[in-house]
């Protein structure tokens, strides 16, 4: 089957296809080397598994879909025609069982009156059993390639490129305008997703040839334009963004530097698209057999990898361009048989070859792996050749995608009977065929709709058409749904038109009449992992590193996520479970001392003369009145009136304050106090600057932290809520001596950069008095107990000052954010969650139960943290109960379905510990 | 080079032709002005001998640098000592250098590098030496500031700076 | 992805910006109650064009207004918001 410019290179590549060992020449793809082998039968259809060869030579390619690669490198459902073979590639045939050739599922086909338009809906009404029967044998039965179970070993890049010129189709025209754009001194892009320039011209040979191609590509790049091949413009968006998909290996082979593909994201001043057009297959019965090809993809087989695929032709046309894939086989010594032309008439010269007028092909006849005979009708006039090829051309269809997303209009070309680009939304034009389509011949044939075949990779025939237009719909969108036409992974390149033409016939329509479904991105199959980037590697974002983290990942701890944030959860002795190590730690606080690491908290300098109006529109409480040295509680609330935040604020200076606030909620805090600050009140004279990461915190809590804070700073310690500058290990600190763990607490804040010396000090006082490091479990155990709150916990965005029991410390002149929202009269109705404690009366109260009574109602309200009485043993809770204030006393169940837990329960107050406060005192 | 910085061996990833390197912390500040800022201009470029930068630009030498990346905000290096009682009661300096990690690309392909994962032209020629630029690459935001033709210093959030610093010495392995 | 031209950057592209909320939904200082939770609560939300607050926020963040039409993305006007703008 080696035609006469097949390149005889000598260097034979190895590669495999079911197993079996075959060679190929350097440049070809997958599908030419299959074809050069004879080999004609490459997979098996989505739906009915009848057999399929390779019907394009491009992107489109419908039917010769494999699986190439091993382990986590394989790539199911990859055109044979779209992938270029190298040395070992291994190409692996879909969904058939036992294998290609005997393929037991292939019996579906004969059931295919059953599997019509619509099935899958069908099988929804009446009998739930219908869909039950057929599920488990449909599952198994349809589908295309499986996707890898193994995690893939390469990486996958994306980067940002800026040009003033992108042409899309390194065509002739594509060429011509990037060379054009580059010699006039622009930034140019020319993307191709072949892997040569100008593919076209070895097909079709004209004035301008491959030398042309190649002459212009170096001009292009000496000017400093890009040339990217193996790349597809895949997405067009807004604002002349254009995504292109660029392979820097094969599928399934190993890449040279570890990037598999690369994900460009392209801004351009002006974009071109140079796209060509798609040819069209004809519908008639049997038109899927392999051996049926579309006649310029013959073409290029015989032109450009000197593969002949038949010796027996037969060419079915509407057009002028299949003549000239005569003309290629006749050069490459095939026989053509005959021409069945649809035109009435003879159009232009005298070929020489056997043609008929008036002529359409109506069926073929061959064995699973090859094409014996085409039977058509002439002038009405049954006739039959023997052939082992037959080449057709229904037309061409323009590549409009990328024009139609970036927000394209189409307009209908009669003489081409295609839709070309009309008016563009967006900075981009089209040139080349894709905006002038060669001329056909309109007519389609009367063909027998049954196994007439549109959309092959989905298994829609001109049937399902009509069926779907017999069971009433209209739309081309409900038609395309129903059908499932055009929605498989070659998203009806060669299928669309077909379909329509077929549609608007039913209709009585002219084709632009009926529609178009929507074209979206991407044009090709985009790999997963290419849209992850390097993200596909890692837990999809980069993890938030502590200042102290060597510090603490030297102690082994039990690492918790928090946001994007680790922190340790517990710092375990041998042996020791996490709950054993966060009791151990919380004791240690209760009893004697301990230190943790809350560097996460969100903190913000705020300085300047109106910095107090800053924070009283910011806080709900007032803030005003705080002396120097002295910080407050406080909390925030949308304008709706709802808690969103909660923290501390100080004044560390006469002008300068400190805002700390919740760690999950730093960032939307960080924007609220730049909206409040710049949208709402411009005017202010205020400097707000976050030192979340420039302040590392470390927080030391306990009966005895008052005498290690001396003991590090040689001064006497600022009293409950009041904060003073020291030092300790000669470093310069702020302590503010705040307690959320329920003990006479400080929190020692300073610069990250000298955090370590700090910590270390603080340490080894911790240590030599008794204590111990606590981590996140210990500090919830603690704060449960004390009464306090977290946000995402208790302050979960539902609650108001009123439910938290916050609304005494609400700043009486109001002005703050949030004074209105709180007037709304149904956030003062009875009925409300309020905040409760909870304490088991028998069983250990789960995480995130919900409370209901004994009488099975509807929840009444939910557990929003549990934990144990750290002193005492018991559970104990905190929770969101509706109308809670009024219901101490009362007993409920805390259950949780999802775990299979429950416990009874008794309401209190949200205080197990200390609730005078008295251990804050000194 | 604009900006003699001494180099660590901290970190260090030689690739073809951009080499990505953490530099020593440093002292940084965020100077702020909230009122009369034509005053503060006069009264710092009389103390200071240079004027305040412009947007996208940066200004002084080693002994004292600024930069712009906010229109009232700029990032100060260097001693900034002078700068309260120039700000006076028009605006406020506040440190921050804690929480920064400083990132030294060298090597003339510092902007491609800086193309992966991002989305800021830094190929434009008008991302000239002395230009600044705050943008987001692989998620983190970054400070750029353009030291010479062979290097780009990048200001990066020190929680995030051992991340960026991973992605960018495997990106520097597949810049070709 | 949109190009959003930052008053005080330039041309930049979407992901550096976040949305916060339309203009016509934020009160004007002296509102009442009712006023002001008639503005946050009731919008126009037109198929068209509208002006939206946006932060800079992975750039210079700053506050911005961008006049956009919500089918098209055309986005006719950016302007700044803000302390005044300096030298």
């Amino acid at each position: 089957m080696t035609g006469p410019s097949r390149p005889n290179s000598g260097q034979d590549i190895s590669f495999t296809f079911d197993g079996t060992r075959y060679s190929a020449r350097a440049g070809d793809t997958l599908a030419a080397a299959l074809l050069a082998n004879g080999i004609g039968l490459v997979g098996r259809s989505f739906k009915y598994h009848r057999p399929r060869g390779i019907m394009t030579a491009g992107v489109e390619e419908p039917n010769a879909l494999v699986t190439v690669g091993e382990g986590g490198r394989a790539e199911p459902n990859t055109r044979a025609t779209d992938v270029f073979v190298y040395d070992g590639l291994a190409a692996q045939s879909q969904n058939r069982w036992p294998n290609l050739s005997l393929d037991f599922g292939a019996i579906l086909g004969l059931a295919a009156p059953v599997f019509s338009a619509g099935f899958y809906y069908k099988t929804f009404f009446g009998s739930a059993k219908r869909w039950m029967f057929y599920e488990h044998f449909i599952r198994k039965a349809a589908g295309l390639g499986n996707a890898p179970r193994d995690a893939d070993p390469d990486r996958f890049s994306q980067r940002a490129a800026f040009c003033d010129v992108l042409v899309v189709g390194a065509g002739p025209a594509g060429i011509a305008a990037a060379r054009e754009a580059a010699d006039a001194g622009k930034r140019v892009i020319l993307v191709e997703q072949d892997d040569i320039l100008g593919a076209s011209l070895i097909r079709d040979p004209q004035e301008l040839d491959s030398a042309w191609a190649k002459e212009s590509a170096d001009r292009i790049r000496a000017s400093g334009g890009h040339i990217l091949t193996r790349t597809t413009a895949s997405g067009y968006w807004e604002h002349d963004l254009v995504t292109l998909t660029q392979r820097l290996a094969e599928p399934g082979q190993v890449p040279a530097n570890g990037v598999a593909q690369r994900l460009w994201h392209v801004r351009a001043g002006q974009v071109i698209l140079a796209t060509g057009s798609i040819e069209r297959p004809m519908a008639f019965p049997h038109n899927d057999r392999p051996g049926v090809m579309l006649s310029q993809a013959v073409r290029t087989y015989v032109r450009r990898f000197g593969v002949c695929p038949g010796q027996r032709v037969v060419i079915a046309t509407n057009n002028d361009d299949a003549y000239l894939t005569a003309h290629a086989l006749k050069e490459a010594g095939a026989q053509i048989v005959a021409i069945l032309d649809a035109r009435p008439a003879p159009a232009g010269q005298e070929h020489g070859f056997t043609t008929f007028n008036n002529a359409h092909p109506l069926a073929t006849k061959g064995s699973r792996h090859c094409l014996k005979s085409v039977s058509g009708i002439v002038d009405g006039i049954p006739k039959s050749w023997d052939a082992d090829l037959l080449a057709v051309s229904g037309g061409f269809t323009p590549v409009v995608h990328l024009h139609c997303q970036a927000g394209g209009t189409l307009e209908w070309n009669d003489a081409a009977q295609a839709f070309v680009p009309g008016q563009s939304r967006q900075n981009v034009k089209t040139i080349g065929g894709a905006a002038s389509p060669a001329p056909v011949f309109s007519a389609a044939p009367v063909v027998p709709a049954k196994k007439s075949f549109v959309d092959f990779q989905n298994d829609v025939t001109l049937a399902d058409v009509d069926l779907a237009w017999a069971e009433g719909y209209r739309s081309v969108e409900h038609l395309k749904r129903y059908t499932t036409l055009g929605m498989a992974t070659d998203q009806g390149k060669t299928s669309n038109m077909g379909a329509l033409a077929r549609l608007a016939e039913k209709q009585g329509v002219a084709i632009p009449e009926a529609g178009l479904t929507t074209f979206r991105p991407p044009y090709t199959p985009v790999t997963m992992g290419l849209f992850a980037g390097t993200a596909a590697k890692d837990a999809g974002a980069h993890k938030r590193r502590l200042a102290l983290f060597d510090v603490h990942a030297a102690k082994n701890p039990i690492w918790q996520p928090l946001g994007y944030w680790f922190r340790p959860r517990a710092y375990p002795m041998a042996g020791e479970s996490l709950a054993e190590a966060a009791m151990r730690e919380a004791r240690s606080v209760r009893t004697a001392v301990g230190m943790t690491d809350v560097s996460t908290l969100a903190k913000f300098e705020i300085s300047g003369p109106d910095a107090v109006a800053l924070l009283e529109t910011v806080c709900a409480t007032s803030v005003g009145k705080l002396a120097v040295g002295r910080g407050r509680y406080t909390f925030m609330l949308r304008e709706d009136g709802f808690v969103f935040d909660d923290g501390t604020v100080w004044r560390i200076d006469e002008n300068r304050y400190l805002l700390t606030s919740s760690t999950g909620g730093a960032d939307r805090m960080a924007t609220h106090l730049s909206y409040v600050r710049n949208y709402l009140h411009p005017e202010l004279r205020v400097s707000v600057v976050n030192v979340q990461e420039h302040l590392a915190g470390i927080a030391i809590a306990g009966p005895k932290a008052k005498s290690v804070l001396a003991t590090l700073t040689g001064e006497e310690p600022p009293r409950h809520m009041s904060t003073v500058g020291a030092k300790i290990a000669g470093v310069a600190v702020l302590v503010l001596a705040a307690s959320y763990s329920g003990e006479r607490a400080f929190e020692i804040y300073v610069d990250a950069r000298n955090a370590e010396p700090v910590w270390a000090e603080c340490e080894t006082a911790v240590v030599g008095t008794g204590g111990c490091l606590y981590g996140l479990e210990a500090m919830e155990f603690l704060r449960i107990e004390k009464g306090h709150l977290v946000v995402g916990g208790e302050i979960d965005g539902r609650m108001t000052p009123l439910d938290l029991a916050l609304d005494k410390m609400l700043n009486t002149g109001g002005g703050f954010i949030g004074a209105a929202g709180l007037t709304r009269p149904a956030l003062s109705e009875a009925g409300r969650r309020q905040l409760v404690g909870l304490e088991a009366v028998e069983g250990s109260i789960p995480e995130g139960s919900m409370l209901v009574t004994a009488d099975g109602k509807s929840p009444e309200g939910h557990v929003t943290a549990s934990a144990f009485r750290i002193m005492d043993g018991g559970s104990l809770a905190l929770g969101q109960l509706a109308d809670g204030f009024l219901r101490h006393g009362e007993e409920l169940i805390a259950t949780s379905p999802t775990r299979g837990q429950k416990a009874r329960v008794r309401v209190v107050a949200p205080h197990f510990y200390d609730s005078a406060g008295e251990r804050y005192r000194d | 080079m604009l900006h003699p910085i001494s180099m660590t061996a901290q970190g260090n990833a030689i690739v073809t032709d951009v080499t990505v390197s953490t530099l020593p912390s440093a002292p940084l500040w965020a100077f702020e002005i909230w009122n009369n800022p034509d005053a503060v201009a006069t009264r710092f470029a009389a103390a200071a001998g240079f004027a305040l930068p412009e947007m996208g630009t940066s200004g002084g030498s080693d002994a004292l640098r600024l930069i712009r990346y906010e229109p009232t905000v700029w990032l100060v290096e260097g001693d900034a000592s002078a700068l309260p009682s120039i700000l006076d009661n028009d605006g406020a300096l506040t440190a921050i250098g804690g929480g920064v990690t400083r990132v030294l690309m060298s090597g003339r392909g510092w902007r491609r590098l800086l193309m992966e994962g991002g989305v800021f032209d830094a190929e434009s020629p008008a991302f000239a030496v002395g230009s600044s630029a705050a943008t987001i690459i692989d998620h983190v935001n970054i400070r750029l500031l353009v030291l010479s033709e062979d290097a780009c210093l990048a200001y990066v959030p020190l929680s995030y700076a051992q991340g960026i610093l991973h992605f960018w010495q495997e990106a520097a392995k597949a810049l070709d | 992805m949109m190009l959003i031209n930052c008053p005080h950057c330039g041309p930049r592209a979407q992901s550096e910006f976040v949305y916060e909320r339309t203009v016509d939904s934020v009160a004007p200082a002296g509102a009442s109650n009712d006023e002001a939770m008639q503005i946050l609560f009731t919008r126009s939300n037109p198929r068209g064009v509208d002006d939206e607050i946006w932060r800079h926020t992975f750039g210079c963040r700053a506050w911005m207004v961008v006049t956009r039409h919500r089918v098209t993305n055309e986005i006719s006007q950016v302007r700044a918001v803000g302390p005044e703008a300096l030298p």
